[in-house]
């Protein structure tokens, strides 16, 4: 099966059709896509913020983590579900589209950074939360969850710009 | 003067002119500047609203917490405004007709106006009752997500 073929028989599934067509559906999906990046960008963004040390300093990264957590999660599951509809509904323009792929690469590498962080920091209460200058490994991964989630905000931006012309 | 009359003049200015003679992907990156404005501004909105409903960062002073989310806020306050005039002028006619743009602003008006007064009063203390508390973050965050959410759909309207 090409590439195309799989992006067509995306392209033509029940809920990509639906929302391809409905004049309704689409905004609406769009509309919760964008809360859902502000429950996941947004909560991680102050995250890495604290990680990088640039807010609330003064509270330990595990309380934020803690009481972070499950809303990130949920976020990240709400902008995840509703992107995978977005993208049906367009697949066969998205598949073709060096900027979709991007994206896709800078989700996963920021999955990869999010998950390593989480193995070898986030769970642990280690003596490392109370310094007032996190660890290297720590302020790295926060810098580098920045950089890699701007990406993937700025990707999914450029999407309908410079696709317009497929 | 009506006010089509002042859109009118709006996207006729020089510096209309000037924003619309620029490349496509310069409008691009005033979409994401106004897109990074918008996630600190409900980001931090969310981050408070949390607090008040006690389902995060219980643990903070609702003060301490106010006071590190505002210079988040005014920065993508900031952003949002900056590249809002960027999209807005080169196309202020063709937004005039939309009820969608005017519900958005309405909004605004209303999410900023809570800001400046109520919200700046009630978060100065430490303690606040139970229920007033859960109506500030239920009115929040439907005002301040109803701002975001009109401004996605103005585009398809």
């Amino acid at each position: 099966m090409s590439l195309q073929e799989i992006a067509q028989w995306l392209n033509d599934t029940d809920i990509g059709i639906a929302v391809r067509e409905s004049v309704y559906a689409f905004p609406i999906i769009e509309g919760a896509h964008l809360i859902g990046l502000a429950l996941s960008l947004g909560l991680i963004l102050f995250v890495d913020l604290r990680l990088i040390g640039f807010f609330l300093r003064e509270v330990a990264v595990t309380d934020i983590l803690q009481s972070l957590r499950r809303w990130l999660l949920l976020g990240f599951g709400l902008t995840l579900v509703t992107g995978i509809v977005l993208f049906l509904a367009e697949a066969s323009k998205l598949i073709f589209l060096p900027v979709f792929w991007l994206k896709v690469v800078l989700i996963f590498l920021a999955g990869l950074n999010a998950l390593w962080f989480e193995l070898k920091w986030g769970r642990q209460a280690g003596s490392w939360q109370q310094q007032v200058v996190l660890p290297t490994g720590v302020r790295f991964a926060g810098w580098a969850s920045l950089f890699l989630w701007f990406g993937v905000l700025s990707c999914g931006r450029l999407i309908p710009y410079l696709g317009a012309g497929l | 003067m009506s006010i089509f009359s002042v859109f009118n003049q709006l996207q006729n200015s020089s510096v209309a002119n000037l924003i619309s003679r620029q490349d496509h992907l310069f409008g691009a990156g005033a979409q994401l500047l106004h897109i990074t404005g918008l996630i600190l501004v409900l980001a931090s909105i969310l981050l408070v609203s949390m607090r008040l409903l006690g389902l995060g960062l219980v643990r903070v002073p609702l003060p301490q917490l106010v006071n590190a989310t505002a210079r988040f806020i005014w920065f993508g306050l900031i952003l949002l405004a900056l590249s809002g005039i960027v999209i807005f002028l080169p196309a202020a006619e063709h937004y005039y007709p939309n009820p969608v743009f005017w519900l958005k602003f309405g909004l605004l008006a209303f999410a900023i106006f809570l800001h400046l007064t109520w919200y700046r009063q009630f978060t100065k203390a430490e303690s606040v009752r139970p229920i007033i508390a859960r109506g500030t973050a239920a009115l929040l965050l439907t005002t301040w997500f109803g701002v975001a959410y009109a401004a996605r759909f103005i585009g398809f309207y």
